[in-house]
């Protein structure tokens, strides 16, 4: 027989540790086990069976797993806290003697890093440990870009100083410059929290979100010291990352940072970049505005007089666009359409058509100029512009510095985004003088430069979503906008996804239920307006009319749905002209068949599901209770995704009724 | 105004009276002097005398008694009143001049003139202040030289001794009634009251003596001229030493360099070049340069290597993207109906399952600041940090993949489906039902102390006996041979055996069914003795139930110690094993119906009996007791085996026709299946209740059927294959689950039976009724 094993000498309760036996071992106190465990990614574990590892009768909250204990006993930094413990003595102690002078001075040689930001240490180490490789680092990025944003917009309090936001600004923007440079900004999505956005690094996604320009409430008992922490590793991390990806692309870090042009919110343009060496100096240069403005003139009227073109090939597509908002402005296009597509036509189609199509989504605006409306968010519209493409881009003074221009009147201008509401009184008047309004004199209200395509904000999102540009027309000032909806859902199977119609992705039995339904609410209409048959007659028609135009809109599969949904109403309104004439008796018969079939049919339905659910319900008596357990688990989760999908097509069956009932 | 005048005139005249009454004094005296002092410029020792008479008379008097005087005698015969006015106007004039004059006289010599006391001239000099530098060095040098000798000697003679000149010293005059009363008129400055010993003159002290005197008495000293604190004269320290203090060498070291010297410069020197000590510089411009250089950039990965990520490392799980719900402008479905948006509110901030509620703003201009943004982020802080990792692995797998494929029902057919009969009756419950071996009747026992024999296609009751008023029925069960027709059944602790009168039951049958039951009772009667001998209560007591009954065709009554709740018959029909569960030691008792002998096989048992069974072939008996179920060699009267269901509570039993498998059924709603010769434990576990099983029973005629019955009111047939072949494992499919009985007082179905051809079941309920189900 071997030797006795004795309880607690081995296996889990040796494997861990709990957080009160680790911060004794490495004699810290517990802020500074924090810190420690914060930077060098320390995370308590759940041991996989609790009582084995504890040995008190209590039940204790953390586990650590004792080899990471034991690895941070060898940390350099344990060493520096023991200083800073030791000075923070001699300091208290020299201030218990009444010794002020020699307080101060030990004060002064205390590294202060919650009032300076600056540190006597330094993490370099923590972070070439904890991410082993550079692609490790920027898998671990989301965190770090989402606190860092969010700090670059707090405003500086005691707890968080001036230098801290000022710095995590300046990494953000440096950061937001190599995505530009690279165009490496996949995505973006605008939600009431902020703003997401997704970029492609090194072929890792990251997804970050940045909130929007306003002050930030905080609310709750939040420790700004624990964020501060995290805030010290996450800043140098991003230092080191950005130094990489700069050099990556052969640029200086860090680039050169303008204080004035900063302070004067000049944001992006503040950062200039350098080529690591002097061959690519020139052509780096090239994220400003600066070079732009001294583009030759014959080049910039070619590029205009390109991309007025192709605006109106897309106005082209669409010929009833903005009909009714402004049509003056709409035969000028016309006019211009007609005058250049003859000349230029075959040339100019195969130039154009592959940029315009999306072949390189990261060039998606580069060949627009655009003019943003000061109450348009100048920070993140210009952020997105500029990573696709965009070299010109214009705002309101009031917005800060470093625009292209600040002159909404510049006739470069080929889009302009605006996000305020149309006065509508105004409207007739000003359309007539249009054409005098084109030199650069303050417009008016509502009035609007010709040439230039006006979209609210969403349409940059939308289009850089779907790596094409969306039709303005939809995206008008003024218009009810589509609904944004989030580039990162991946459809799975079952799940609703209100991009698809309702038609397509609904089970038998709820089509069954919706048929059903309506067919017994019609059901109660007309035997309650029996006397206004005619009159349903006649807006029916009219309805079909409607239904035609639309027709010739949309696709062909719509059409043959809709000709055979006109069939079944034409036989249905034969029906009730029959019941008319012979009477209330035989229409309600016939009603009554047709839900009738209806009605088997779900009761057919319903009889397969019980016989389902009680196979089921014998398979499930087979399994063992692990299995059972697991399964019903599954069931559960399931269910609930399901019955939120149920409920989410039912509200857009009842919002597709209530569309349609308005249109009729 | 006369009489005023007049007043002044008389008032004038009192004061002129007055001065020359004062002056007949003088002038008695001093006649002379006063001539002479008419010329003052020629006779300036007369004048001097006049003053000095003056001045020893009353020393410190003020001038204007001497004015007086002088502007008095000056005008010698004051006639008139106008005059004399006139003369204290020149008098008032006067005081002016005259004493400038004498004090020029007396600069100009340092010695006064002094009548000794013989009268004669005397020089007296001014009084020379004894500074330090003054050459006297003897100033104050006894006047008188007679010595130390009392003055008493001198009492009787006119001086009081001798001057050093050896002249003698005279007496001063005392006594003198005018000078005492000018004495006690006026002290003068520096008055003591006291007489100088030596000169015999009233001592008065200068006011350099008073001070002197003052200091004394302040504790000071008494000279102002000491400087209580004087600087110290440093004479030794700061003044070069002209002259060396020791004549010894200087030592060799002050001329050499100090080596512990160099080699503090030397520690310096390399701190220096070390740059651990930088040259001073003001704080700020440090602070600034800390500043510039503070950002080191460099690449961190230059030299990265791949490495294996440790098994152990748990990556923290990334927050999931944002869904369509959270965009600014949702899909209209998404936005929350009202109940749903009351609902979120209502809920605790804590226990919500999304934390934001889809909002729909129709412009981007309107969209808020998250307020929450920054808790969400500490949050996400606090997780990353704090929140114990655990490595899951989620299952992404189909769920219906966990369930086993079962064969379709309908394949496995035939079973019972519906209710075909039903039989109603019994009041209360019907606690047992059985099938008689012919499948022609069935046997019902009831809560209601009766037994009925129905006809089991059509439901028709065909016999009733009711056995007992008070105690029900527990069990009924047919003799299983087909050669009688016999019935027993347990009353509480009666067992009754009968023959019911049925249709299908033929004379010849009837007979011989009572034949069987009636051949034991010659043994009995042996029996008995053999109990009565041994002096002990026997096990089983084999009686006639009474007329009464016996005509209604109950034959043979036995009764046993305590109340029977199962029956089980061997296959033989001989013998018939009884279960109470109360009966402790004698709860199992097996009956010999051919010699109607009752024997009791354990003398202990291990937990309480629940049921026994015998084994269909072999000479094997089953007890069950709650958790275990035990099976006896009846030949070599040994334990083969004990059978582990794990059930906390076995409710029953059956045993497969084949004798290698057992179903148990427990109160735990667990149905079990063991095979025998695989091992104790069950070879599978079935959960289709709710609630409890109360019987299980297999099916006897060559179908591959069994059933349980279980509280929650159901049934459920399973189709349950033994295949011959030993190395195959018996297929157990569950085909339907019968539901009609109804659940009262939490009881359902109580019992099952099946009929021994056909696949049909009977089953027990509690809501008064047994159902037949084919």
């Amino acid at each position: 027989m071997g030797k006795l094993k004795k309880k607690g000498q081995a296996g889990q309760a040796k494997n861990y540790m709990t957080r009160t036996q680790a911060v004794k071992k490495l004699q810290l106190s517990l802020p500074d086990f924090r810190k420690l465990c914060i930077w060098k990614g320390i995370y308590p574990r759940e041991p996989r069976n609790r009582k084995k590892v504890s040995k008190s009768s209590t039940a204790s909250t953390t586990f650590y797993y004792t080899k990471d204990i034991q690895y941070l006993l060898h940390e350099p930094l344990l060493q520096k806290f023991r200083e800073q413990k030791t000075l923070e003595k001699k300091i208290s102690r020299a201030l218990g003697r009444g010794d002020v002078g020699d307080a101060a001075r030990l004060e002064r040689n205390a590294a202060r890093p919650d009032q300076t930001g600056k540190p006597r240490y330094t993490l370099n180490h923590v972070v070439r440990e904890r991410y082993p490789t550079f692609i490790d680092a920027v898998r671990d990025l989301d965190d770090c870009l989402s606190m860092l944003f969010l700090f670059a917009n707090l405003p500086s309090t005691s707890a968080v100083p001036a230098k801290m936001i000022a710095r995590c600004e300046r990494l953000c923007l440096e950061f937001q410059h190599y995505l530009i440079k690279s165009h490496s900004l996949r995505k973006s999505f605008l939600s009431i929290k902020g703003i997401y956005y997704q970029a492609n690094i090194q072929g890792e996604d990251v997804l970050w979100l940045v909130p929007y320009k306003f002050n930030q409430r905080v609310v709750g008992d939040i420790d700004f010291r624990i964020m501060g922490t995290f805030i010290e590793f996450y800043m140098t991390l991003l230092s080191f990352v950005n130094y990489r990806l700069y050099t990556s692309i052969g640029l200086k870090y860090p680039p050169k940072f303008d204080q004035t042009m900063d302070d004067q919110a000049a944001e992006l343009a503040a950062i200039s970049l350098e080529g690591a060496n002097l061959a690519t100096a020139g052509e780096t240069k090239a994220i400003t505005n600066g070079e732009e403005q001294k583009i030759d003139p014959k080049v910039q009227a070619q590029v205009n007089k390109l991309v007025k073109q192709l605006r109106n090939e897309a106005n082209g597509e669409k010929p009833d666009e903005q009909m009714g908002e402004d049509g003056e402005d709409d035969e000028e296009k016309a006019t211009d359409a007609l005058d250049k597509f003859e000349p230029v036509a075959p040339g100019g189609d195969v130039l154009l058509q592959p940029s315009y199509s999306g072949n390189d989504p990261s060039q998606l605006f580069s060949k627009f100029t655009f003019f943003l409306s000061r109450e348009t968010p100048r920070q993140s519209l210009e952020f997105i512009l500029r990573a696709f493409g965009c070299k010109r881009i214009g705002w309101d003074p009031i917005l800060g510095e470093g625009s292209f221009t600040t002159d909404e009147s510049d006739p470069s201008i080929t889009h302009q985004i605006v996000d305020r509401p149309v006065v509508q009184a105004a409207m007739d008047e000003e359309e007539g003088d249009g054409e005098d309004n084109q030199t650069s004199r303050k417009l008016g209200p509502n009035q609007r430069y010709p040439g230039r395509i006006y979209v609210q904000p969403q349409w940059v999102w939308d289009s850089v979503n779907d790596e094409e540009l969306k039709s303005p027309e939809l995206y008008a000032p003024g218009a009810a906008l589509p609904p944004h909806l989030s580039p990162f859902v991946k459809p799975t199977q079952g799940q609703y996804d209100p991009t698809i119609p309702l038609e397509e992705q609904q089970t038998e039995g709820e089509a069954l239920d919706a048929e059903i339904e309506e067919a017994m609410e019609d059901g109660d209409e007309e035997a309650g307006e029996e006397s206004e048959v005619e009159n349903d007659m006649d807006v029916a028609s009219d309805n079909d009319d409607e239904d035609e135009e639309e027709g010739s809109d949309g696709a062909e599969d719509e059409e043959e749905e809709e000709e055979d949904e006109d069939e079944d109403e034409a036989l249905e309104r034969q029906r009730e002209l029959e019941a008319e004439i012979s009477g209330k008796a035989v229409k309600s018969k016939q009603l009554d068949a047709k839900t009738k079939a209806n009605l088997d049919k779900k009761k057919a339905l319903e009889k397969k599901k019980k016989e389902e659910a009680e196979d089921l319900e014998r398979a499930k008596g087979m399994l063992s209770k692990k299995k059972r357990k697991l399964f019903e688990q599954m069931q559960y989760t399931n269910n609930k995704k399901s019955a939120e999908d149920v409920k989410l097509r039912s509200k857009r069956r009842k919002l597709d009724k209530e569309k349609a009932a308005k249109k009729a | 105004m006369k009489a005023k005048t007049v007043e002044k005139k008389r008032k004038a005249r009192d004061d002129s009276s007055d001065s020359e009454s004062d002056d007949e004094l003088g002038n008695g005296l001093f006649d002379g002097v006063l001539d002479a002092s008419e010329d003052e410029g020629d006779y300036i020792p007369s004048d001097e005398i006049e003053e000095d008479e003056s001045g020893s008379e009353n020393d410190g008097s003020d001038g204007s008694d001497e004015e007086d005087d002088d502007a008095l005698l000056s005008d010698d015969i004051p006639s008139d009143n106008e005059d004399l006015s006139k003369m204290e106007d020149l008098e008032i004039a006067e005081p002016g001049v005259d004493p400038k004059r004498t004090e020029a006289d007396d600069e100009g010599r340092n010695y006064r003139i002094e009548k000794d006391a013989n009268g004669g001239e005397r020089y007296v000099y001014d009084e020379i202040d004894p500074v330090y530098d003054s050459d006297d060095s003897d100033a104050q040098g006894p006047v008188n030289t007679i010595g130390n000798i009392p003055m008493s000697f001198y009492d009787s003679y006119p001086h009081i001794g001798y001057d050093i000149n050896g002249k003698k010293i005279m007496r001063p005059a005392s006594g003198d009634a005018l000078q005492s009363l000018l004495d006690t008129i006026e002290i003068p400055k520096g008055w003591t009251g006291l007489t100088d010993v030596n000169t015999g003159n009233p001592l008065n002290l200068t006011d350099e003596e008073l001070e002197l005197v003052r200091r004394v008495q302040m504790g000071l000293a008494p000279d102002d001229l000491v400087d209580p604190y004087p600087d110290t004269v440093e004479w030794f320290t700061s003044k070069e030493e002209k002259m060396p203090l020791s004549a010894a060498p200087e030592p060799k070291r002050r001329f050499l360099p100090s080596k512990n010297e160099a080699k503090m410069v030397m520690k310096l020197v390399r701190a220096i070049r070390e740059g651990r000590i930088l040259p001073y510089k003001p704080p700020e411009e440090r602070e600034r340069e800390a500043e510039e250089q503070e950002e080191v950039h460099f690449d961190l990965w230059q030299d990265e290597e791949p490495q294996a990520p440790n098994p152990m490392h748990i990556p923290a799980p990334k927050l999931p993207p944002p869904g369509y719900e959270m965009s600014y402008n949702p899909p209209e479905e998404y936005l929350p109906s009202k109940e749903e948006r009351e609902e979120w509110e209502k809920t605790d901030p804590e226990e919500r399952e999304k934390e934001y509620l889809p909002t729909k703003y129709n412009s981007l201009r309107k969209v808020p600041a998250w307020g929450e943004l920054v808790k969400e982020r500490f949050e996400r802080c606090m997780d990353l940090y704090l929140a114990p990792r655990v490595r899951k692995n989620r299952l992404n797998i189909d769920p219906n993949s966990l369930l086993p494929k079962l064969p379709s029902p309908s394949e496995l057919k035939p079973f019972p489906t519906v209710a075909q009969t039903i039989f109603r009756g019994h009041e209360g419950t019907v606690r047992s039902v059985s099938i008689d071996p012919t499948g022609v009747a069935l046997a019902t026992g009831g809560s209601d102390g009766t037994v009925r024999v129905w006809e089991l296609l059509t439901g028709r009751q065909v016999w009733s006996v009711k056995l007992s008023s008070d105690e029900p029925v527990h069990i009924v069960r047919w003799r299983p041979t087909k050669d009688a027709f016999i019935l027993s059944a347990a009353a509480g602790e009666d067992i009754y055996l009968m023959v019911p009168t049925h249709s299908s039951v033929t004379p010849g049958l009837d007979q011989t069914s009572r034949d069987i039951l009636a051949a034991g009772f010659g043994y009995a009667a042996n029996g008995q003795q053999a109990a009565i001998t041994a002096g002990k209560e026997p096990a089983g007591k084999w009686a006639r139930p009474g007329t009464k009954l016996e005509d209604e065709g109950v034959l043979v009554k036995i009764t046993v110690r305590s109340t029977v709740k199962v029956i089980n018959w061997h296959r033989r029909g001989d013998h018939f094993a009884t279960v109470s569960p109360e009966g402790q030691r004698s709860s199992v008792a097996i009956h010999t119906l051919s010699k109607h002998l009752t024997q009791i096989p354990f003398r202990k048992l291990h937990g309480i009996a629940q049921t026994a069974a015998f084994h269909p072939s072999k000479p094997i008996f089953f007890v069950a007791t709650m958790r275990t179920v035990r099976c006896y060699d009846l030949q070599k009267l040994e334990l083969i085996k004990i059978v582990q269901p794990g059930a906390k509570w076995i409710s029953s039993i059956d045993i497969h026709p084949g004798g290698d498998n057992l179903i148990v059924g427990s109160y735990d709603r667990r149905l079990l299946w063991h095979d025998l010769d695989l091992s104790n434990r069950p070879y599978k576990t079935m959960r289709f209740h709710p609630k409890a099983i109360r019987a299980v029973r297999y099916h006897k005629g060559g179908l591959p059927l069994f059933a349980d019955a279980s509280d929650d009111g159901t049934l459920q047939i399973f189709h349950g294959k033994v295949p011959n072949d030993q190395l195959e494992n018996p297929t157990i499919v569950p085909v339907k689950q019968l539901k009609g009985h109804k659940v009262v007082n939490q009881v359902g179905v109580v019992d099952i039976d099946w009929h021994p051809r056909e696949p049909w079941c009977v089953s027990a309920g509690a809501d008064g009724t047994a159902r037949l189900w084919m």
